[in-house]
């Protein structure tokens, strides 16, 4: 049984926040099921412009009786997210997926930290849902740092706050919580979490992520998400690639679509 | 007396310079990793042929990123000619592929003369290979590549040294970034080619007008997608009607039309590159098609449409 392209039916498509959409979607049930990191490629059939499909995270997964749930997160940034913001109840999109490695998940660490960055909160949601339902005892142990540029970019909050023991949120504004970068909170906070006890999934611009590096210094059990433009989403164009450490002290280009999305931060090497 | 039922042939089967396609739909070389990668997509035994990601003596890390860059109707790519080495191939892909009935096409890339054929030599030893496609032609490397293909007596000399180490069939894959494709195609299939491919990518280039910077690390990369067909059309045309070798037609082609077209003016075969990226059934649904038209069109075989091109 080979897989599908799939038709996902948009059920919604709503701008939650300024520029950014959360679209809700019906698949058929042989989507199968999501794990937390993963993402999916979308076109609408038939369009040549934009050209390529679009790689999306998803925020939350769901099945039903006769239906895979998937909601996707995403921030308006160009033509093709344009195009897909415009889209309306009922249409419908290719989607391939889903797609790439999702997130390991913890051990037996007391402290389970999220940082995200802007539309980075997406697959970190959808990790701290899978957490809470399937290890129920994850929940007091999560703290979630939420960055945004302003309180109208603050996205899934709601939710996080239900989910998560403490949800942290700053702003580059300060319009909303405390006014600043995520990782300046973390700096202060990092010392409440002592490396052997912690795991911490980040998702967010490579800027955050790279500071974030800084700040952990190699002792730490990190998980990240990359984003990156791709064309295929399969590991075929070779596009969509990253520069990783190999284990003789090397280092390749890893492919962001198969080998990832999801990292070891240590793995990283940012120039 | 009860007659005996011939078995029907396969209408759309192609024999090209000693290679036996069950159909003229090959993966383009870059576009489709090394047959694993779409293998979870569709039953791999339906195509014609697959060209495996460019191979070269030693693996190649290849350039920085971003290496991409969407434009209008297709893209750009620099991706430099990432590859695990013929060594890697030969013992960690080739087992894969020699468990599907299609014709495994090895594209080969050298740094000089010299490593061109060393990489044929090894790859003409390994079992499971059934042709090599020798890349004269990616613009995105400085060195060998592009070079090669873009003077009439490199692309002679590579051709002729690859053709000395083996017995499999050599298709030379040729660059449309020169003045004259034609004289190209011409000096390798004296050089003795058994067949050439054409159009590998267009050079091009993408600004980010925020910060004036190239969009590719690269700076330019090739053109693919179906904003080069028109040029690929026009260029296999010309080779097709000016060289006695099979021409395998590629650049842009997305749905069955597009590939009819380029049999229509020449073409024993096609290559389908950047419209697996987008749909990783357009080989398939392509194939299909074939079959359809040729019925529709009441032709026997598809050698019945090849070359029928009325000027």
């Amino acid at each position: 049984m080979h897989k599908n392209i799939f038709i996902g039916e948009i059920c919604a498509n709503d701008e939650v926040q300024k520029d950014h959409f959360l679209m809700k979607m019906y698949l058929p049930r042989t989507f199968g099921a999501v794990l937390p990191g993963q993402f999916v490629m979308v076109r609408i059939a038939g369009l040549t412009d934009p050209f390529l499909s679009r790689p999306l995270s998803i925020y939350s997964f769901s099945l039903e009786q006769n239906a895979c749930v998937l909601e996707l997160l995403y921030r308006v940034v160009g033509k093709g997210t344009q195009i897909l913001a415009g889209l309306i109840e009922g249409s419908q999109l290719e989607v391939l997926g889903p797609l790439g490695t999702g997130y390991a998940m913890p051990d037996t660490e007391k402290n389970i930290v999220f940082i995200a960055g802007g539309i980075g909160v997406a697959p970190l949601s959808l990790l701290a849902e899978h957490l809470c339902v399937n290890s129920p005892s994850c929940g007091p142990n999560m703290t979630f740092y939420l960055g945004a540029q302003s309180s109208r970019q603050i996205l899934g909050l709601d939710k996080l706050q239900s989910l998560c023991y403490a949800v942290h949120v700053c702003t580059d504004d300060g319009s909303f919580g405390k006014q600043g970068l995520v990782t300046d909170l973390i700096r202060k906070d990092i010392k409440k979490y002592p490396p052997g006890d912690t795991i911490i999934y980040a998702c967010g611009p490579k800027a955050m992520l790279k500071t974030l590096n800084t700040i952990l210094g190699g002792k730490y059990r990190c998980d990240v998400s990359l984003e990156e433009r791709m064309a295929c989403g399969v590991g075929a164009c070779m596009g969509c690639a990253v520069a990783v450490k190999e284990g003789s002290g090397g280092a390749a280009y890893a492919r962001v679509c198969c080998d990832g999305p999801v990292f070891g931060l240590n793995q990283i090497i940012w120039d | 007396m009860e007659k005996r039922k011939i078995k029907s042939v396969n209408p759309l089967r192609v024999g090209l310079a000693g290679l036996r396609l069950k159909n003229p739909v090959i993966a383009a070389s870059g576009t489709f990793g090394y047959g694993q990668e779409y293998a979870q997509y569709m039953d791999l035994n339906r195509l014609g042929g697959i060209a495996v990601k460019g191979l070269s003596l030693k693996p190649r890390s290849g350039n920085p990123p971003p290496r991409i860059m969407e434009t209008t109707g297709g893209m750009l790519n620099a991706v430099g000619l990432q590859n695990i080495g013929v060594e890697a191939f030969i013992n960690e892909k080739l087992p894969f592929l020699r468990q599907y009935d299609v014709a495994v096409i090895a594209n080969i890339y050298g740094e000089s003369v010299g490593e061109y054929s060393k990489v044929a030599a090894k790859l003409s030893a390994a079992s499971g290979v059934h042709a090599l496609e020798v890349n004269v032609s990616c613009p995105n490397v400085r060195k060998g590549g592009l070079s090669f293909g873009a003077d009439p007596k490199a692309a002679a000399e590579v051709t002729r040294r690859v053709k000395g180490e083996t017995d499999l069939p050599v298709i030379v894959k040729l660059t449309p970034n020169v003045t004259d494709i034609v004289q190209i195609a011409q000096a390798v299939e004296k050089a003795g080619a058994d067949a050439v491919s054409l159009i590998n990518t267009l050079t091009g280039l993408a600004v980010d007008i925020k910060t004036r910077t190239p969009r590719l690390k690269n700076i330019t990369g090739g053109l693919s997608g179906p904003a080069i067909k028109p040029v690929a059309l026009r260029m296999v045309w010309q080779v097709a009607k000016s060289v006695g070798i099979p021409v395998i037609g590629m650049g842009g082609i997305l749905t069955v039309e597009d590939a009819l077209e380029f049999l229509i003016v020449g073409a024993c075969a096609v290559q389908i590159g950047t419209a697996n990226f987008i749909n990783p059934h357009a080989m398939i649904d392509i194939i299909d098609g074939l079959e359809a038209y040729l019925e529709d069109n009441k032709l026997k075989h598809i050698d019945d449409l090849v070359g029928t091109f009325k000027t």
